[in-house]
């Protein structure tokens, strides 16, 4: 459910770049998704068909990104994947690690349309 | 046109949590944010440090609740500043809420702010309201497996309150087994049993909040 505010911060990130970008239409966003996040994609995507009506970015693709969580050992330093959330070292079996990667949220790119009226330049 | 954005989604809630962040260890107070799921103790909890707390630190409440003010106006009848918030439907608090209501509090007269989160196990984890510590309550009645459901919030927190120990003789709660998940799951975390109820753990957890407290003001001297 908090979703919601992603979903309204990702409208708000979006529709700033493509005014910057000379006001053309917003056809897909790639978000980067870190796999510990309890982020769920299916529920970002209903929030934003709802929420995009009506502005640039309605109709527009979401695609996902999933980043790989990494973490580091303290104990041994051995850099490991962690598969769930129940990780210990696979090496030495503690479970005092450093997260370096996993629960990142951020948008990597959107793709804009050409803005009507931009090949009438030279006219 | 692609247009590279790499933009933070978090990243407006997160500036907001470090400015309070700034503004509580300039005053030198403590702003505790508690997590639970609904009926798990939060409020009884509250009154319990607020008794135990009375003469030696001086406390303020942030209630938040989806809707009522039933919470803050129990926490005003004890003498203490309450300020209620209405998320008004959403599942948890945001840095902005918490910002404008530090506006409403003297925090001069202030040692330790407790934040009474909205009862969610999922997304109060995900927001940074620029607190100083972080506190849940598992009870009893709930089971042992909930550090199997919401990982997260158990790995995120400096103390895990294990509230109606009383009604440990009553369910079917493995205390071993639950010590020994949320251990794995959050080795450096306080564990701290807990009845609301007849009082046992309140001077344990009391004694959490004063040194939490007297640790912020270190900080804010160094």
């Amino acid at each position: 459910m908090h979703e919601y505010a992603i979903t309204e911060s990702i409208l708000e990130i979006v529709q700033a770049e493509a005014a910057r970008a000379g006001g053309g239409s917003v056809d897909e966003i790639t978000l980067v998704v870190g796999e510990l996040t309890t982020f769920v994609d299916s529920s970002i995507e209903f929030y934003f068909t709802e929420m995009s009506r009506g502005t640039a970015a309605e109709g527009a693709r979401l695609r996902f990104q999933k980043l790989e969580a990494k973490a580091h050992c303290s104990g041994c330093g051995a850099d490991f994947r962690p598969h769930n959330a129940f990780f210990t070292c696979p090496q030495c079996r503690s479970a005092v690690f450093e997260l370096r990667q996993g629960q990142e949220l951020f948008i990597e790119s959107i793709e804009v349309s050409e803005p009507e009226g931009q090949d009438t330049r030279g006219d | 046109m692609k247009i590279e954005v790499k933009k933070n989604i978090m990243a407006t809630n997160a500036s907001v949590a470090i400015k309070n962040r700034e503004l509580l260890l300039e005053h030198g107070i403590c702003m505790v944010n508690l997590m639970a799921s609904p009926g798990a103790g939060k409020t009884s909890t509250i009154v319990k440090a607020i008794e135990g707390t009375r003469g030696l630190l001086n406390l303020a409440v942030i209630e938040g609740d989806i809707a009522s003010e039933i919470d803050s106006l129990t926490i005003e009848s004890m003498d203490i500043p309450a300020i209620q918030i209405n998320t008004g439907g959403s599942c948890h608090l945001t840095a902005a809420m918490i910002a404008s209501a530090l506006d409403h509090l003297d925090l001069d007269a202030l040692d330790l702010i407790i934040i009474e989160n909205v009862g969610n196990l999922v997304c109060p984890a995900e927001f940074d309201l620029g607190e100083t510590a972080r506190m849940m309550i598992a009870s009893v009645a709930e089971g042992h497996d909930k550090p199997y459901k919401y990982p997260l919030i158990f790995r995120e927190v400096d103390a895990i309150l294990i509230n109606k120990i009383d009604l440990l003789p009553h369910c079917d709660f493995d205390l071993a087994q639950f010590r020994q998940v949320v251990q794995s799951l959050n080795p450096s975390a306080s564990l701290i049993e807990l009845s609301c109820k007849d009082g046992y753990g309140s001077d344990e957890m009391c004694d959490w909040l004063r040194e939490t407290a007297s640790r912020n003001r270190a900080d804010l001297r160094s």
